[in-house]
């Protein structure tokens, strides 16, 4: 007991003492949490949570623009800036000068133009039906064309949205013009609301639904991707405060030295694991605690434990064995701390980015994502994703176990033979 | 006079090397063939040659951490053959490198490699308090050794070595790049631990130290012992006045790589 004690002891000192590794370790999560936090929350929020800064340059002589403008604002998913001044030329300079990232021009015949199309419209509708109607020939307005202007940098899908949106209230107005003057014509006057009413409130709606397999109420923010993806990212990290302690013990002889003395390797071996399995649950607390109660001071999304918390004690845990094994493999096969730090580092960089920490996988191209299954951290943050995102179970979470369970394996057979080879063993 | 008689004694079997060879798989020659050595526990036994000669392979093969290809070696503790696994409880090992760590203190790498050789915590703390006084470590006990010079790093090393009170103590160049003083000190010790029981081996480049140091050597080139035996005995039976002399005549003067 008191071998163990002093080989864990040995460790722990080792690790105080790596003021590098341990920056790596504990304090790159953190601020990479903060940072990645706060950049992709705002990138969520344009899309999913704040209103869409619009502004709005209206040159109607008529009434339909100002409606139009009104529509959008209680529809309240736009955030009205409107611009005073004549030419589209203004609002193209007010556009870019104030950042936003969209603007709509409603030209000077708006009005007009729309009325003269609802009017013709009643009339070819009062002729088909072989009404009466007035047939006199009135002065025939253009159907008008508003503009719509948006900053280059913006996704065309998220353009076309917008737009989207923007042409389904200007239906609303179309639609509920084009009543008014078929009422108008037969007569039938302040009757047309009830109709009105009909066509546009009771339209076919689409119920949102976020697919998860239980009752859990979390859904995807940009905190509970970014806490347990940079946490595993830290995690793996650990191979160059750990990898390169392996190598210098190889090469400065103390293995070997151990080797002569009568104790076993799988001690030592028990002793840094045990160690860095700890670091890797210290790193999820830190971390995660951030998550839960400073992110949310900041007015960033809270993050939200899984109701499974045995299900999560073992994703957190078999993570980090995952993160120790690959340290341990490392640490064994590099010859020098150069190579071993050099190497390591921009490995799980590389395993970070293939296997969906910097960017989700679920944008990348479709081969990308199979690539992506050969990184132990794709796999270990869809651990976490089943458990945060998506409340998973124990049978999802199969698959996870087995492949990080399997990577394990190999780098534990990895770092057996070469110090086998090394007559370390 | 007197003194060598009593030593001679009660000499009893320490190490027997019946027939060992090694060859390793990526050399195309034995780097050891056909050693045959019999070390007595009252032994400073200097393994002596030129680089490459086979000195640490051998060392190695005594301390266990590389198996022979061939040959059988048996340790014995006051006459007694032991285990392999008793043998471990009973040999020191002074690598040539700084088998330790770095970054912690004197005391923390005593520690720790006590305890590794199972001693109890007590004892451990007066052992190493013992040997940091000795050895001239006490004010620098609290540094990291990472901080410290060549010399107060190899008696770091030794500490380390003989930390359990080893039976057998193997030394792969204890002394080398190391001070006057320092160098001084570690042979001094070594003696006294001699004299208390402890049977020493022992390589070195320093042919004028191991004359002084050791009472029997065996001369190993091209992985074979070419001369052992008595250091007087070596040296009248060669006609030679020094170990040095003795050196370049078995072994010759071209360079080795």
């Amino acid at each position: 007991m008191f071998k163990i004690y002093a080989s864990i002891k040995k460790e722990l000192l080792l690790l105080v003492n790596d003021r590098v590794g341990l920056a790596l370790m504990f304090v790159m999560p953190l601020l990479l949490v903060f940072i990645i936090t706060i950049i992709q929350d705002s990138v969520y929020k344009v899309v999913n949570e704040n209103r869409i800064p619009l502004l709005v340059m209206n040159q109607d002589e008529g009434i339909l623009g100002e409606r139009l403008i009104n529509v959008l604002t209680e529809s309240g998913l736009f955030e009205i800036d409107s611009v005073a001044g004549k030419s589209e030329q203004v609002l193209k300079s007010e556009l870019l000068a104030r950042g936003k990232m969209i603007a709509l021009y409603v030209p000077k015949s708006f009005s007009a133009g729309l009325e003269s199309n609802a009017g013709d419209v009643s009339k070819i509708l009062m002729k088909d039906l072989g009404l009466e109607y007035d047939s006199t020939e009135s002065a025939s307005v253009e159907i008008p064309a508003l503009t719509f202007y948006n900053d280059p940098v913006l996704q065309e899908n998220y353009t076309y949205s917008v737009m989207g949106v923007i042409q389904s209230y200007l239906s609303v107005i179309e639609n509920s013009l084009m009543i008014d003057n078929m009422y108008a014509e037969m007569d039938l006057g302040a009757r047309s609301e009830s109709l009105k009413d009909k066509m546009i409130q009771n339209r076919v709606k689409i119920n949102k639904v976020v697919a998860t397999n239980n009752k859990s109420m979390a859904v995807p923010n940009s905190t509970q991707h970014n806490v347990p993806a940079w946490t595993i990212f830290a995690m793996f990290f650990m191979v160059v405060s750990l990898g390169s302690n392996i190598v210098k013990e190889r090469v400065n002889g103390s293995f070997l030295r151990l080797k002569t003395m009568p104790t076993s390797f799988m001690l030592v071996m028990f002793s840094k694991m045990s160690v860095y399995v700890l670091v890797a649950i210290l790193q999820v607390i830190l971390t995660f605690s951030m998550g839960m109660w400073i992110l949310p001071r900041l007015g960033l999304p809270e993050l939200t434990l899984p109701t499974n918390l045995l299900a999560f004690g073992s994703v957190v845990f078999i993570s980090s064995m995952a993160a120790v094994s690959y340290a341990l493999m490392i640490g064994s096969i590099a010859r020098t701390q150069e190579q071993a730090n050099g190497f390591g580092a921009v490995s799980i960089i590389i395993f970070g980015a293939i296997g969906g920490i910097l960017v989700p996988t679920f944008v990348m191209p479709s081969y990308m994502q199979l690539v992506s299954n050969f990184s132990p951290l794709h796999w270990c943050l869809e651990g976490f994703y089943i458990l945060f995102l998506k409340g998973g179970s124990w049978q999802e979470l199969k698959s996870v176990f087995l492949f990080l369970g399997i990577f394990i394996l190999l780098c534990q057979l990895c770092t057996y033979f070469k110090l086998k080879i090394e007559k370390i063993i | 006079m007197g003194s060598e008689i009593i030593q001679k004694m009660a000499r009893q079997p320490g190490i027997e090397i019946q027939h060992v060879s090694q060859k390793y798989k990526s050399a195309s020659e034995n780097t050891l063939t056909d050693i045959n050595l019999d070390i007595y526990n009252t032994d400073v036994f200097g393994l002596l040659g030129p680089n490459g000669a086979g000195k640490t392979t051998l060392i190695s093969i005594l301390c266990g951490i590389i198996p022979p290809s061939s040959g059988t070696i048996r340790f014995y503790n006051q006459g007694v053959p032991i285990s392999d696994q008793e043998r471990k409880s009973v040999i020191g090992f002074v690598p040539q490198e700084y088998a330790f760590y770095q970054e912690l203190t004197p005391r923390q790498n005593l520690d720790y490699f006590g305890a590794m050789y199972n001693i109890a915590k007590a004892e451990l703390i007066n052992r190493r308090e013992e040997l940091l006084e000795v050895l001239g470590l006490s004010k620098a006990a609290d540094k990291p050794v990472g901080t410290f010079s060549g010399g107060m790093k190899r008696r770091v090393n030794l500490a380390i070595g003989i930390i359990h009170k080893p039976g057998i103590l193997f030394l792969d160049e204890p002394t080398v790049g190391v001070d006057v003083q320092s160098k001084n000190a570690i042979i001094r010790y070594l003696q006294l631990i001699n004299k208390s029981g402890t049977t020493i081996i022992y390589t070195s480049h320093h042919m004028s130290e191991a004359e002084e140091f050791c009472n029997r050597i065996a001369l190993i080139d091209h992985g074979k012992v070419i001369a052992q035996g008595g250091m007087k005995e070596l040296k009248m039976g060669n006609d030679v006045a020094d170990l040095q002399s003795l050196f370049i005549k078995l072994t010759g003067e071209e360079y080795r790589d």
